[in-house]
């Protein structure tokens, strides 16, 4: 048995943030293959497996840990796996939370109580509910560990349930209180911390982003593809010559679906829409505090490994600011990859003169139901956001949904 | 349509005087019928009738009974008048061991056209042996058809129904309905044994019960709509064979179910009822399925003691309550 | 009464025939074959041949534990009692019913009664009947010593006597009431002695002289039909075997089984007065017996070729309308 620790990678280094376990507890992987990225301020580093085995990380993403410490095992076979798993639980508290929230899935999570009522809760986390509540809740799908019960001893009974789904539409809204602090007496004091002139990239930024929604009519739509096609391709790629990313995989999908549907890689010109014979996809980066979108040019006709390269080549540039003018132009699509920050869905904004850009969440298992059996399963967040004045609401709906079919057999780039 | 308003014990009379006309293999055996039609009067006017048709019988309830079953099994079609329902015991091989068994035992050569009329209930300081609710010991003995009505247009459909069933039929009639008033229709009519009625709708809870304390529940459910309780409430008429298919339409509506009867509760048919809910409406039932009774002592003399054995308004408004957790 | 050579002749030969079916009837117990309890009236043929003989097929007879003899007295056929004896669906009873149920209602035969006394209340409401529908019937309810002595006997007599119903209280005395002796049980020390408490008259005779039999009843039954009311009528007589087959019979011995049987058999009192008439001869008695013999055998081959109910019949003839 082997003990995975964070390595010191710079002499000053005494943390680093456990950014992301590229296998689960049980998965065999191979000596030199990817199983931790771990961040630092610095940078992000891919740990290899020191050897051979079957993988058990123990503590969960996002948590800070020292040098040194064991973050998972690495068993030599299944029964030393097994021992492992016993004497070793992945995560605590943390790791439990994430396992009743992914379970939540796509369902209201209204009833969020605030105060504590009597827990509909029984001995061994068994729920008190009426068996008319129990076959209403299965019916419409809803947890009955998120309900608070009304009836006897906190029994979960029909009008409990009713008032669950007559509230769904409301939770967006709705806030978990927090317990009021204490509130200095008098107006409230407020004063500068730092002070930022608006200029240069910043000042870029925030006109484009005013005038892309003020001048556009924008919607977004979300959906969420089976992610373990696309996770597959990129281990087979990964065999040849080294991984590719997942961006480049998602630039190539992005541009074969646009030759599908060429009304959306189009712009508005004064009377006109304009649509483009080539198709560059942007890719949204950060850099130096400021949002930046390099472009790869023509990916429809570049393989996936070409587009990684290229991909490389411009966050290196963006790194090192070395990028040109020349990178930044003549975009047609742009693609954001909010993923790294466990980001599922979100509303991206458009770049104008461009009519449709597509946020990406984060790849993680989720529970999935296939044949009526609910499994995990690796699922990835596909979000577009696009012009309403040229693009319809169906059109945009089918062309999110060859996106998402391409994610999810990968072969349909091939047309 | 008539207004017309006929006691329990009259629209009792009527039907009997119908049916005797109408068949002449009917007759009545008892004690002491002839001299008043019977200790409540309830056959009154029939012994001069229907001469040699209303039989006294000495004090043998073994041969009283006995007669039901022996002129049943010969071509006629005997109602047997039990004096009171807790006189049963005393005739109960013939009830329990003959009655209801020759049909079965004999591989259907006989048929037992037997109406058993027992007057039962408590509430008239009659005490232990004159106050019985005995009905769930005759659901229980397979063989027996088990009828329990409430108002008098249904004691007059159902004694009609009883009487023209080829089978042996308990009758239950309580002692403190007889004067009980109620619409009787004047067409002939007959109401179908094993045909349970929803005496009052409603969509809160359904409520259970038959003979005299459907009256019970009726005046509960009058107090609870004051509290915005709405009251269903179903008269089983029937024990044995239970409308259970009706029972299922209203608990299907109102997801909650209260049963009452003036029998212990211990024991009692409610429990019987309350399974069969459990069993086949699990999925439709927001609360536990309860059930009211008169407490487990042998009903006392005293009445303020009876009164406090015997089912009341306020423990079905109580009952009803809990059920709804309210 | 007169009874003619023929008649007397197929009283012998109905005597034999209960005998025979008795005694096979044992013998299959004893194989196994009949499941349950079987209660055999062997010694007392003459009670029921003779008490029976003197009815009409539409009068009733309500009978009890040990009612096989009054079966065949009454006219019921040996085949099909076999077959409900077997447990058969095409017994009597479709094998609902067994020895102590089996009924023939097509010869008036308003069942055997598991009940001690059970039989009396039925007959109660049997005559009853008869004179409500002014008919000329009359029935006989059989039953034991030991039955004198439920209370249903006397609520019977007392109604019967009051309400002058046409009906004869067989009482077949064969001395025990199970393992107990009349001598013990019986205040009084007579049964139809009882008949006078009751203003009825009571009759105690030789249950083994089926003439004498015969004749008795039939005074009774002659008076019930004509209106004039109830007797009882007490077959004095003797049961070979337990009360029950398998009964250990503890409380008697075999020197008193012996001596009734050499001193009272009813067959052989009446064999050697039909010889001594000159009505049976030894080829006659021969023939005869094979009759009876094949008879029987014919009666148990039917019983067991007859088919066994299915499982789900048991669920059958509970109600006329269920």
């Amino acid at each position: 048995m082997i003990e995975i620790t964070i390595p010191k990678l710079g002499l000053t280094m005494e943390s680093a943030k456990l950014g992301r376990w590229e296998f689960s507890s049980g998965d065999a992987v191979k000596e030199g293959e990817t199983i931790l990225v771990i961040e630092t301020d610095k940078v992000s580093f891919d740990m290899p497996a020191p050897s051979d085995g079957i993988i058990h990380p123990i503590v969960p993403e996002g948590t800070t840990c020292a040098v040194e410490e064991i973050v998972g095992y690495l068993a030599e076979n299944r029964e030393e796996y097994e021992r492992i798993i016993e004497e070793h639980p992945f995560g605590g508290a943390e790791g439990t939370e994430k396992v009743e929230a992914s379970q939540a899935g796509a369902v209201s999570q209204a009833g969020q109580p605030a105060a504590m009522p009597p827990s509909s809760a029984g001995p061994k986390g068994r729920i008190k509910a009426s068996p008319l509540a129990r076959s209403m809740a299965a019916t419409n799908n809803l947890d009955l560990s998120a309900i608070v019960g009304s009836g006897p001893g906190g029994r979960i009974v029909r009008v409990d349930i009713l008032r669950v789904l007559e509230e769904a539409p409301a939770i967006a809204g709705k806030k978990v209180e927090k317990p009021p602090q204490e509130i200095p007496k008098g107006i409230a004091i407020k004063e500068i911390s730092e002070s930022i002139p608006i200029q240069g990239v910043r000042r870029v930024i925030l006109d484009n982003m005013y005038q892309s929604l003020s001048q556009s009519a924008q919607l977004s739509l979300h959906t969420e593809a089976c992610a373990e096609p696309l996770i597959a391709l990129r281990e087979r790629f990964s065999r040849d010559e080294g991984k590719v990313s997942f961006n480049a995989i998602l630039v190539k999908i992005s541009a074969m679906a646009l030759r599908l549907h060429p009304r959306i890689n189009a712009s508005v010109e004064g009377d006109d829409i304009r649509v483009w014979r080539q198709v560059h996809i942007g890719v949204a980066m950060e850099a130096n505090d400021a949002l930046i979108v390099p472009v790869v040019r023509n990916p429809d006709i570049k393989t996936i490994r070409e587009i990684d390269h290229e991909i490389l080549e411009l966050i290196q540039k963006t790194r090192e600011n070395k990028l040109s003018p020349d990178d930044l132009a003549n975009g047609t699509f742009t693609i954001s990859n909010l993923g790294f920050a466990d980001i599922d869905f979100f509303t991206p904004i458009i770049r104008p003169p461009e009519s449709a850009i597509l946020g990406v969440g984060r790849i993680t298992k989720k529970p999935s139901v296939r044949n009526d059996h609910v499994i995990p399963e690796a699922r990835i967040g596909l979000s577009l956001t696009f012009d309403h004045r040229i693009i319809d609401g169906a059109p945009g709906a089918r062309f999110l949904k060859t996106i998402k079919e391409m994610v999810e057999e990968p072969l349909l780039m091939i047309n | 349509m008539s207004n017309r308003e006929l006691s329990c014990s009259t629209a009792l009379r009527e039907a009997m005087r119908e049916e005797m006309e109408r068949d002449d293999t009917i007759f009545i055996i008892g004690e002491d019928l002839v001299a008043h039609g019977g200790i409540f009067g309830q056959f009154e006017g029939l012994p001069e009738r229907f001469p040699g048709r209303v039989i006294d019988s000495p004090i043998s309830e073994t041969c009283i009974v006995g007669s039901g079953v022996g002129a049943a099994l010969t071509g006629m079609r005997p109602v047997v008048d039990m004096h009171f329902a807790d006189f049963v015991t005393t005739g109960m091989d013939e009830i329990a061991n003959q009655m209801a068994k020759i049909r079965y035992m004999f591989g259907g050569q006989a048929k037992i056209p037997m109406v058993l009329w027992a007057p039962d209930g408590g509430g008239l300081s009659a005490a232990a042996q004159h106050s019985q609710s005995l009905e769930n010991w005759f659901v229980h003995i397979p063989g027996l058809k088990v009828v329990a009505p409430s108002e008098p247009s249904d004691v007059k459909g159902l004694i009609k129904a009883a009487i023209r069933d080829d089978d042996p039929v308990i009758f239950f009639q309580h002692k403190r309905l007889f004067a009980q008033t109620g619409h009787v229709p004047e067409d002939e009519y007959i109401i179908p044994i094993g045909s349970a009625a929803v005496k009052r709708p409603g969509k809160d809870i359904t409520i259970l019960t038959y003979s005299r304390m459907t009256y019970l529940c009726l005046e509960a459910a009058e107090q609870l709509a004051k509290e915005e309780i709405d009251v269903e409430i179903v008269d089983l008429r029937t024990l044995k064979p239970l409308d259970f298919a009706l029972i299922a339409e209203s608990v299907k509506k109102t997801y909650n179910v209260l049963i009452v009867h003036e029998a212990c509760l211990t024991g009692g048919f409610g429990g019987e009822i309350a399974a069969r809910i459990g069993e086949e409406l699990f999925d439709y039932l927001d609360a536990p399925v309860m059930r009211i009774g008169a407490k487990d002592v042998p009903i006392p003399f005293s009445p303020v003691m009876e009164d406090f054995v015997l089912p009341k308004v306020s423990d079905v408004v109580e009952g009803v309550k809990k059920v709804l957790n309210r | 009464m007169k009874t003619s050579k023929k008649e007397k002749l197929s009283l012998f030969k109905k005597m034999l025939t209960v005998r025979a079916f008795e005694q096979k009837a044992g013998e299959l117990f004893q194989q196994n074959l009949i499941p349950g309890f079987i209660h055999l009236s062997i010694g007392e043929e003459a009670s029921s041949i003779g008490t029976c003989s003197v009815l009409r097929t539409d009068d009733y007879v309500a009978s009890t534990h040990r009612g096989h003899g009054h079966m065949i007295g009454k006219g019921a056929d040996p085949r099909m009692m076999f077959a409900e004896l077997f447990g058969k669906a095409t017994g009597y009873c479709k094998g609902k019913g067994g020895s102590m149920h089996i009924a023939d209602f097509s010869v008036g035969i308003l069942g055997a009664n598991g009940v001690v006394g059970g039989g009396f209340p039925i007959m109660v409401g049997a005559g009853l009947s008869i004179k409500l529908r002014k008919t000329d019937q009359v029935g006989v309810v059989f039953f034991g010593d030991g039955a004198a002595n439920r209370g249903t006997f006397h609520e019977a007599c007392n109604m019967a006597a009051i309400l002058k119903l046409p009906i004869i209280f067989l009482c077949e005395n064969n001395l025990y009431a199970s393992t107990t002796p009349s001598e013990y049980t019986l205040a009084g020390g007579s049964v139809a002695g009882r008949a006078g408490g009751y203003g009825i008259p009571g009759h105690v005779i030789d249950g083994n002289d089926i003439l004498e039999v015969r004749n008795v009843v039939e005074k009774a039954v002659a008076k019930a039909r004509k209106g004039k009311g109830p007797s009882i009528v007490e077959n004095m007589t003797y049961r070979y075997r337990g009360h029950f087959e398998g009964d250990p019979q503890k409380y008697r011995s075999t020197d008193e089984i012996d001596t009734h049987r050499k001193t009272s058999d009813p067959i052989e009192r009446f064999k050697k007065h039909l010889q001594k008439e000159g009505i049976l001869t030894t080829e006659l008695e021969e023939k005869i017996k094979k009759d009876v013999t094949k008879l029987i055998d014919e009666a148990v081959q039917f019983g067991q070729d007859a088919p066994l109910p299915r499982p789900e019949d048991a669920l059958e003839d509970l109600f006329v309308n269920p």
